[in-house]
């Protein structure tokens, strides 16, 4: 075990050669292109040894994965934003074809107006293409589920395509402590890739040829259960993860001061980190507050938050991005999953484009849930350091 | 409501029969709408098309399984599968044969009002082309009196017209009222027992991950979506390829090129042909640098 202090996109490209990534198509975009860069310099020194292949876009990046993993090998990539935006076609290929890639995204604000900096607009939207997608907290976080994503994605009763989003800047170029585990660790926790379907010209077969009405509803319904049936797969990679390492991050999402809490935040990425921050400053106050640390948008935790959240007054959800339908995505789906539920909800939208989001931001949120715990008339999404009157 | 059914081939024309009877209709004072099965196209391979008619709105986007008149364009359809499934108990039947309707035989049950036409002969005679749809409508017109002729002979001028040329929408309004004049009116004769084609219909957890399917399997070559061996192309054909050895320069373009990989490389790059499952489609006769194959009228099987 090895302390080295590196930035976010550095640990991901760690854990790539750690994880024996064998081929590894990349095309840069900021905040990625660290780690596309740090993979060549593994590659380039030997330490690595995988194939780097340089594409003229990411489409073709993702269909260099789509064919590299289909080819039966570990395929590795990583991209952002606008990048990610190109590959949408090409998602959808993956995830059906039940092709276990894994990319890292390093969450960047999409589309005009034009920023570099962080926002979940890129990531968020891609959800329904069947991709399993793990939002991290911090470097090792960034580190630890980048190596546990090949082992659920290649799980046999999973077959599918990871997404590691790690949010712009914040993680992707900020240096942390990261406990870099010993290449025999990760070979113990990390079995060879044992693919399902190898395209191989001496025994010629098809992966998803044209799908007539006749079989695609099936088809369909039998990627919703597997998306569905990983919940079960991360829940004991965590575990057997945390046997080797001692890192434990509670699968799906992890309750935090949760025990007795009456007001509650549930919420994404590196935001969950200054959450805690408030929760205990709110604690100190002898308020009763907790908070969830969302880790998988997909498989979304629908029934487990409805259980984890059955006994508060108040719940209020962080969202860095909109979906402009009033609402932010993660609001959008936490209130579905807790249709029926009493708990009175609330969403929060901040950080947008980068903004920084600071502990009193966050504790204007739990302010808003608490009112509205108490049965004060409150909004039910409120825009956090927005300008003007929110309408 | 009536629902009429067609079944032809790629290339004869159903979906232009549907919409012009379709067509027809709404000139006549009816609401009406005319769709194809949606799918790949592809000359010579069965095909249906739909028409919907009514005095009201028709509302339904649904296809159509219970048909109050099928259409059938092409004889042969009718020995490979059980084209008149779902036809109504007092459901009429236009078909295009040399039979009297008295010999036709599209069933067990299947004792209809039916009028035969032998159209390809008269589409050949009329337009000097082997496009039966024209003269489907007008047999259809004579078995049918709920559209009547005129409006059919009318849609027909227009839509033909529109996109053939005047003169050819003026001579498929011919084709079809020769075909309503020699249309035998009788019944079918509802005896042939239809084995059953094997089907592959899995569960959702029958399926093979990421949907493959391997060419060692039953369900990957012979009854699978996309699986061919059941699906003899060779039958579409109107044309053959017949190889000139002699001039074969072994370049390997024909068999890079055949849509139906039918042409198959022998050990010392030789071609042979796989004429069960050549289509007639004519790419490896046009690809040939050498004029090694040539495309001869007819289906041969050498
Ligand atoms: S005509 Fe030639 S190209 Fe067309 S299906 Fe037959 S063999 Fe193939
Ligand atoms: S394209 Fe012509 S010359 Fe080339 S292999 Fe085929 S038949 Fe022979």
């Amino acid at each position: 075990m090895v302390v080295r202090t590196i930035t976010g996109d550095a640990a991901v490209a760690y854990a790539a050669m750690l994880a024996r990534a064998e081929v590894v198509p990349g095309f840069p975009i900021t905040p990625q292109t660290v780690i596309i860069e740090q993979i060549t310099e593994f590659i380039n020194d030997g330490i690595m040894d995988a194939d780097f292949i340089p594409a003229e876009s990411e489409h073709s990046v993702m269909s260099v994965a789509v064919g590299a993993s289909a080819g039966g090998v570990r395929t590795f990539t990583a991209t952002s934003s606008q990048g990610l935006a190109l590959m949408y076609e090409m998602l959808f290929a993956a995830a059906p074809s039940r092709l276990p890639v894994v990319m890292a995204v390093a969450n960047r604000s999409l589309g005009a107006a034009s920023g570099i900096w962080t926002e979940h607009n890129d990531s968020q939207p891609v959800r329904e293409s069947g991709w399993l997608q793990v939002y991290v907290e911090d470097n090792q976080e960034a580190l630890d589920m980048t190596i546990q994503a090949f082992r659920i994605a290649e799980d046999h009763r999973v077959m599918l395509p990871i997404m590691v989003c790690l949010d712009g800047f914040i993680l992707s170029h900020v240096v942390e402590g990261v406990d870099i585990p010993e290449q025999s660790l990760v070979d113990s926790f990390l079995p060879k890739f044992v693919p399902v379907n190898v395209l191989d010209p001496k025994d010629p077969f098809m992966i998803n040829p044209v799908t007539p009405p006749e079989f695609a509803t099936e088809m369909r319904y039998q990627q919703d259960r597997a998306v569905e049936g990983s919940k079960l797969v991360i829940a004991e990679v965590d575990e057997q993860y945390a046997a080797v390492t001692g890192r434990r991050y509670g699968g799906l999402f992890e309750e935090y001061r949760m025990e007795d809490a009456e007001i509650a935040l549930v919420g994404a990425g590196t935001w969950t980190g200054i959450a805690r921050e408030a929760v205990d400053q709110l604690r100190a106050e002898g308020k009763k507050a907790g908070l969830i640390k969302l880790r998988f948008m997909r498989p979304f935790p629908g029934e487990e938050l409805k259980r984890a959240t059955a006994g508060l007054k108040g719940l209020g959800v962080f969202d860095r991005s909109a979906a402009f339908n009033g609402y932010g995505p993660v609001f959008t789906e936490t209130r579905n999953a807790l249709y029926g539920s009493s708990v009175p909800i609330t969403d929060h939208v901040a950080g947008i484009g980068g903004r920084d989001i600071t502990v009193d931001v966050v504790r204007e949120m739990y302010d808003i849930v608490e009112r509205n715990a108490s049965g004060e008339k409150v909004r039910e999404c409120t825009w956090h350091g927005l300008r003007g009157e929110q309408r | 409501m009536y629902e009429i059914r067609f079944h032809g081939r790629g290339g004869q024309g159903a979906v232009m029969a549907a919409q012009s009877l379709a067509d027809a209709a709404v000139r006549s004072g009816f609401h009406a709408q005319a769709f194809p099965y949606f799918g790949a196209e592809r000359r010579g391979a069965p095909v249906q098309a739909y028409a919907r008619i009514d005095t009201k709105k028709v509302r339904t986007k649904s296809q159509v399984y219970n048909p109050d008149l099928l259409v059938i364009m092409d004889e042969s359809l009718s020995e490979l599968a059980d084209i008149a499934a779902g036809l109504k108990p007092d459901g009429r039947v236009v078909m295009n044969t040399t039979k009297r309707p008295e010999e036709v035989d599209l069933g067990k049950g299947v004792d209809a009002v039916c009028g035969t036409v032998d159209a390809s002969a008269l589409a050949l005679e009329v337009l000097k082309m082997p496009v039966v749809n024209t003269s489907m409508l007008g047999a259809l017109a004579r078995v049918w009196d709920v559209v009547p002729l005129e409006s059919i002979v009318e849609a027909i001028e227009d839509r033909f017209g529109e996109k053939l040329g005047t003169r050819a929408g003026i001579l498929n309004g011919e084709a079809a009222r020769t075909a309503y004049d020699s249309t035998i009116i009788g019944r079918t004769l509802g005896r042939k027992e239809y084995g059953k084609l094997a089907e592959w219909a899995p569960a959702w957890n029958e399926i093979p991950i990421g949907n493959s399917l391997r060419s060692e399997t039953r369900d990957g070559v012979a009854v699978g979506p996309a699986s061919s061996s059941q699906n003899l192309t060779g039958r579409w054909k109107w044309s053959t390829p017949r190889y000139d050895r002699e001039k074969c320069i072994r370049c390997l373009r024909c068999w890079w090129s055949c849509p139906d990989s039918a042409v198959i490389r022998l050990d010392d790059d030789y071609m042979r042909w796989d004429m069960d499952h050549c289509k007639g489609c004519g790419i490896c006769a046009d690809i040939c640098p050498v004029n090694a194959i040539e495309m001869v009228q007819g289906a041969h099987t050498w």
